[in-house]
This record gives C-alpha cells, structure tokens and sequence, in this order.
C-alpha cells in the first residue's frame, strides 16, 4: 500500500512556479490547480503517536476538515482519512471511522492536543505514461507555521516531495534520477512536522512518565537522590496545567505517582537528606496526595464504568444509570476543589520551596544525623533494596489462607516501596535483570492490587448507595444493582486472595533469590562470604 | 479486512462500473482499498488505465512464483490499489482443478498475506458459476449482487441462492442484490422492482439508474464520483456504498 516518497529541500531563491514550470518542460505530466490548506498536527502530552511512528494531522481545505493519519518512518505516507466536523479531543469524541480505529489503541484515554499549525500551499504535477495514467506523483509545498499572535509567523524551507505509485518503481527511479539533474534538490533530514517543531523549539518524545536515571555508582548518595527527586518534581509540575484544566485523567494519575514516588523515596532512602526536611516534605506531599485523591476516585469509577456494567447480568446493567449520573454530578464540584488547590499558596510554596531545597549547592556533613550523604549511591541502593527484599520475604512469608486482609495491605506497601526502589535505581544495575526483577515484582503487586483495590471499591460503592439513598438519587433497582456489583466484586476479591499463595511463592522462588543476591550484595560481602567459606 | 465480491451469474449488469465506483468511494471514505479485477476482460484494470498484465499469468500466482504484494498497483487515487486482470485468467478454472489442496480455497489463501494492509477488498468477478466463483464465494465475507430489473435478472438471483444453500463452507457469506441499470421511466422496471422487494427483503435500497453518465466511464478511463462527483448515479453509487458499509 505505501508508496515511498522522498523529500527536498528547494533552493530558496527559486519560486514554486517557475520549478513546476521546468518540471512540465521535462516531463510528461499533468499539473493540478495550486492548493492551499491548514495543517494542524496532533499528539497526546506524552507523545503517543510519535512513540508509535505514526503522525497525527487536521487538514482543512476548501471547507472541508478530515482527519489524516500518516506513517511518520515512511516519509509520512497516508495510512487512513476520515472527515470530522469537530475539533479532535478525546477518542470518545471522534465519530467511527478508519482514524478513530488506529488512534484508539494508541490514545488510549488522552487527549489529543494541538502540537504545530502550518498553512500550506501546494502545486502536484502528476507525471503519466503514455495511458495517461498516474506513474509518480511530484508536490512542491511551501509551509509557514502559525505561531500565536500577528508576526509571529515563519517559513519553512520549500519542499519537493517525490510520490511513488505502487508497482511504477522504474518509472519513479527515472523520475528521481531526471529530477535531481534538473533541479538543485537537498534531500531533507527530517519530516515536515519534525522540523516544524524543531522550528518552534518542541521536542518530540519531550515528556515520559516513566522513571529513566542515568546515574553514576560512584556517585554521593546526597546528589543521586536530588536527581531522583527532581525528575518527579519536573513531571509533577508538568502536569499541574493538564490536571487543573482537566485536560484527560491521565494528568492527574502522573501527578499522583510522582507523588507517591516522591513520598516513597524520601521515606526510603534514608540518611541522607536532612531529616528535619524529609519530614517536612514529606507532611507537605501528603497533604497534595490527599487533595487529589477525589477526582482520581471518581475518574478511576467513570473510565471502569462500562466493565462496571458488563460484569452484571444483562437484566440489570440499565439500573446502574443513576450511579454514572450521581459520580458524573459529583465531579464537577471535585474538580473545582482540586484545581483551587493546585491554584492556591500552599502548593505553589510546596513547589518553590522543594525546588530551592533541590537545587542549592549541596552541603554534605552539615546534618550529622545524614550519615549516608556522602556514600556511594550504589552501596545505599544496595543496602535499601536488600532491606526492603527482606522485609518483602519476611511479610509474605507469615500471610496464610487464614491472615486479616489487613497483613496483606502492608505486603502490599513494602512491595511498592521495593518496586519504587528498583526503578529509580535501575541504572545502576544490568538493565536485563533489574528489568526482570521489577517484572516479577509487578505481577505480585497487581495481585496484592486486585485484592486491595476490590475491597476499597466495594466499601466505597457500599457509602455512595448510602449517600445516594439519603439523598433520594436511588431507585431500588439502583441500589440492587450495586449490591449485586459489591457482590461480584468481593467475589473477585476473593479469587485475588486464593490466587495469592501461588505468586507469592512464584515471585519468592530460588531464582529470583539468587538474582536478588546476585545484583544487590555488594563486592565486599561476597568477597568475605569467599573468604569465610 | 473486508472482503467483498461483487458478482453476478449474468454478464452485462453493471457489475464492473460497481466495483470501480464502490473501491473508489470507500478508499474517497479513508480506507485503503484494493480492487482485484478477475474478469479476464480486464474492464476494471481498462478504468484504472492499468495494463491488463500479469508476468507468469494465473499460474505464477497459484503457484507462489509471485506474491500478491509484486503485482498490486497503485491507481490515480490515494489508498486505492489494483490487482490487474490477465488474459490467463480465462483459463482460470483449469489451473485451480490443477490444485490438489482445496481447489476451492485458493484465493482466500492467495489473500492472507495482505491482511493487515487493506480495509476493503473488492473482486470484480466474471460473470458465470465455475470453480473460480466458488472459490470467491468462500473468500468474501459479502457477495454484492447488481440485478437489472428485468425476469430474466430475478432468475439468475433464485438460482445463485439456490446454488449457495447447497455449498458447504459459505454460511457467513452474506448476499446483498441490488437493482443496477434502472429506468425509472419504464413500468416493466418499476413493476419489476416492486415484486421482487417484496420477494426479496435482503435486496438493498439504493438503485442506481441507467444513466449516460456512467457509460461514459470508458471514456474519461476513471470512476464516475471522481468526474461527476453530482451526478445523480454517483449519489446513487454513494447510498450504496453506505448500506454496503453498514451490512459488512
């Protein structure tokens, strides 16, 4: 299906209509009335589709507006088009069509947002073989962004792109070889979008949630964990806009895990920041996990509510209506109450004031009680981790068929703080093994999070039915269909819970205690264990 | 991938014109589109402006000598693609008896490898019931039916119909008969229509009309919605497409 193209820089001193006249001179061609568009290309905040190789655009022309998506390792050859009529959000949104069905899996539930706005305006000579049919296809473009504001305006470089037609290759071989005699073509390096945002100072891939240190084993403890914590201070601010205009939940769910993180390394990576701050700090990103918490509540309700309703008997599912209607009514109020506290004072100091702390020259030995600060990093993630496995065996290993949920709750907690530990430090470990090892964490967790999660939904569902009924907002057939979703989600709960003894001892196996050994105890300790055997 | 034949026992029923408009409107609607041109006439290819050519004829492709993925050419229109015709393909039926796996099953073999890369795939069949209709019976997923308005065409429906009940393998193929070639000046097709409609509930309710327009299609060598984007045959052509959409 995709034919190759291949772009060019055009001399900026030639004009398009002279060019096109000296390519209808040497070729057989045929040249189609000049067109001018707007292109607007699109991306969800963490890049999603250019992670995915793919481009996102908004052609309008001529009053029409269609969606158009391109392959962005193919020199942006068409994959899929649909018309739309509104501006393209949420996938949700977008009416059915072959665009909405590749964006889907690759959106997911973000918003698309506006990345960079082009005019267009563009010449396509059709070059054809003698039944005049179409054998390649020659667009000279020339493309200025639209910037915001009168004068903002700028060029980029005209372009030549040479389209192939499927099965004309010998034609397109001899087009391109004639065409590059004829013209002082530069190939281009990059896609026109890329150098567009290359041109308005945007990096693609320019945000990840996800943790990615590079740091060095030798290097103080005190500085490595500043690192840390400023890269989950940089993708907390980045998301405070997102979260406070409530762009998609996605903002808000990276702002509460780096939250979480935040609080997890400096509950975990002790001795080696001032303890008076940690627990400052500390205080203070508790108080900002608590703020967020409600809206998070209702988006994780809203975004399951269609599973919600699939896991109930058919006869009931319409019932559970007035439940999305009561979360849907409550949430504008959640929002307004977040979004006033990511406007007001205490975070905005929460924020100055750890990056201050984070970013001043750092003072090793001027609190006694830090005595890690000046170690290697390496020999406290060592020391952290293995303390934290430790504590992971330890818990684990008392939980049985007959243990309160509640053992299982703190398993849980030791688990993240392990997972958390080994993500931040995973550079200073062979990336195969840490890898697998946060792999095999990850499968406890999300039984040890089924279990939790589902016992939380329920009790949390079982106060809204008493909330709804005390208000009138519940018919009976509301609250029945609830109580049969408590049902089935203690159910599952329960298969969680019997499920649990056989991952556990799958995560506690002999190999994965060798690998834990075999990455976290230091030189030293196995030199001496040598040494006494 | 969808796959659609459209098909008719009868030669002469607008089969081709279907096929060339339909491709063009659903590859126009954003889907990368292929059209398989098996008449060995080569009318589709001829629309296209495509040679009706394939090295190694029939036989190259049934035997893998030459993978689809060689021979598929782009047309004029952006996501469109077509798979010539060849004069091999008159032959067609003895070189699939040839096969000693399911002589029946070649083209839905012949077809896997292009999922993935195609929405929609419309053969343009040649007129008859042979070896090489049963095996587009087995491949589409929707066999898309044009019938003049006349008794002879409402014949060739029964006995296509009657045909299939006795196929095995073809139970999800759905059947969509359409009227093609109507003049709505002429009783015997209004009268026509109205029986069979009644007859025939599954038939759909787009018609396209006789119109000069479309027979100019041979001249201007590419599909009516494309130089006659107004014409009343080319809305015609576009209600079609979308009840078509809809029932795959």
């Amino acid at each position: 299906m995709n034919p190759v193209a291949t772009d060019y820089l055009l001399p900026p001193e030639q004009d398009m209509d002279s060019i096109a006249a000296a390519i209808r001179a040497a070729f057989r061609c045929e040249q189609e009335p000049p067109a001018s568009s707007e292109r607007r290309f699109f991306d969800s905040f963490e890049w999603s589709l250019y992670q995915a190789g793919a481009a996102l655009e908004e052609v309008s022309a001529a009053g029409r507006r269609e969606l158009v998506w391109e392959d962005l390792a193919d020199s942006g050859a068409v994959l899929a088009r649909q018309s739309i009529s509104t501006e393209p959000g949420l996938v949700a949104e977008l009416p059915l069509g072959p665009v909405r069905e590749r964006l889907a899996p690759v959106l997911g539930v973000r918003r698309l947002l506006a990345l960079l706005t082009l005019t267009s305006t563009s010449r396509t000579l059709r070059v054809l073989n003698a039944d005049d049919k179409t054998v390649v296809r020659i667009v000279l473009e020339q493309a200025r962004i639209v910037d915001d504001g009168p004068g903002h305006d700028r060029l980029l470089p005209a372009r030549l792109r040479l389209v192939g037609v499927r099965g004309y290759q010998e034609e397109h071989a001899e087009v391109s070889a004639e065409l590059r005699a004829l013209l002082p073509l530069a190939p281009a390096h990059a896609p026109l979008l890329l150098e567009g945002l290359a041109a308005i100072g945007r990096r693609p891939g320019g945000y990840s949630s996800k943790l990615d240190y590079r740091l060095d084993p030798g290097e103080r403890a005190e500085a490595a964990t500043r690192t840390i914590l400023l890269g989950l201070l940089d993708t907390i601010e980045a998301n405070v806009d997102g979260t406070r205009r409530n762009l998609d939940p996605e903002f808000l769910h990276d702002l509460r895990v780096a939250t979480r993180r935040t609080r997890s390394a400096l509950g975990q990576i002790k001795g080696v920041l001032p303890a008076a701050i940690v627990a400052d700090f500390k205080a203070r990103f508790a108080w900002l996990q608590q703020v967020t918490g409600p809206v998070r509540d209702l988006d994780v309700y809203l975004l399951d509510f269609p599973t919600l309703k699939a896991d109930l008997p058919a006869a009931l599912r319409e019932d559970l209506e007035p439940l999305k209607d009561w979360l849907a009514g409550h949430y504008d109020a959640a929002q307004r109450a977040l979004a006033d506290a990511l406007a007001g004072e205490s975070f905005a100091r929460l924020l100055r004031e750890w990056r201050a702390f984070l970013e001043a020259p750092s003072r090793p030995g001027a609190d006694r009680a830090a005595k890690q600060a000046t170690a290697p990093i390496k020999r406290v993630a060592d020391k952290r981790i293995r303390r934290m496995h430790r504590r992971v065996l330890d818990e684990g290993r008392a939980i049985t068929d007959a243990s309160p949920s509640e053992e299982l709750h703190e398993l849980r907690k030791s688990c993240k703080k392990l997972r958390y530990l080994m993500e931040f430090f995973q550079s200073l470990y062979p990336a195969a093994d840490i890898k697998e090892l946060i792999k095999q964490m990850k499968l406890l967790l999300d039984n040890l999070g089924g279990f939790q999660d589902l016992a939380v939904q329920a009790a949390h569902l079982r106060e809204t039915a008493a909330m709804m009924q005390a208000a009138g907002a519940a018919p009976l057939g509301t609250l029945l269909a609830m109580g049969a979703l408590i049902g089935h989600m203690l159910e599952q709960q329960q298969r969680a819970r019997r499920e649990f003894a056989r991952i556990f001892a799958d995560f506690d196996s002999d190999a994965n205690a060798a690998l834990f050994a075999q990455l976290f105890t230091p030189p030293s300790a196995l030199a001496d264990a040598e040494v006494s055997a | 991938m969808k796959i659609i034949g459209v098909y008719s026992i009868k030669g002469g029923v607008g089969k081709t014109s279907s096929t060339v408009n339909l491709a063009y409107l659903a590859a126009a609607g954003g889907h990368r589109t292929l059209v398989w041109d098996l008449d060995p006439q080569g009318a589709a290819s001829y629309y296209f402006r495509v040679k009706p050519k394939i090295k190694g004829g029939g036989r190259a492709l049934l035997r893998g000598k030459r993978p689809l993925d060689d021979v598929i050419k782009g047309t004029d229109f952006e996501l469109l693609d077509l798979l010539p015709s060849d004069f091999s393909y008159r032959n067609m039926d003895i070189l699939l008896e040839g096969e000693k796996k399911k002589p029946t099953g070649q083209l839905r073999r012949l077809l896997r490898p292009l999922v993935g890369e195609y929405d929609y795939v419309l053969f343009d069949c040649p007129p008859s019931i042979s070896l090489m209709s049963e095996n587009i019976f087995r491949a589409a997923d929707a066999l898309l039916v044009p019938l003049i308005p006349s008794t002879l065409s409402a014949r060739t429906l029964t006995q296509l119909l009657g045909f299939l009940a006795k196929q095995d393998g073809v139970g999800a193929l759905k059947v969509l008969p359409f009227f093609s070639m109507v003049d709505a000046e002429r009783s015997l097709h209004t009268d026509t229509i109205a029986r069979l409609c009644a007859e025939h509930p599954e038939i759909l309710a787009a018609r396209i009309p006789l119109a000069a327009e479309v027979e100019r299609m041979g001249l201007h060598r590419m599909p009516l919605p494309a130089y006659a984007p107004s014409n009343a045959a080319s809305a015609a052509y576009r209600a079609l497409w979308g009840e078509v959409e809809r029932a795959v």
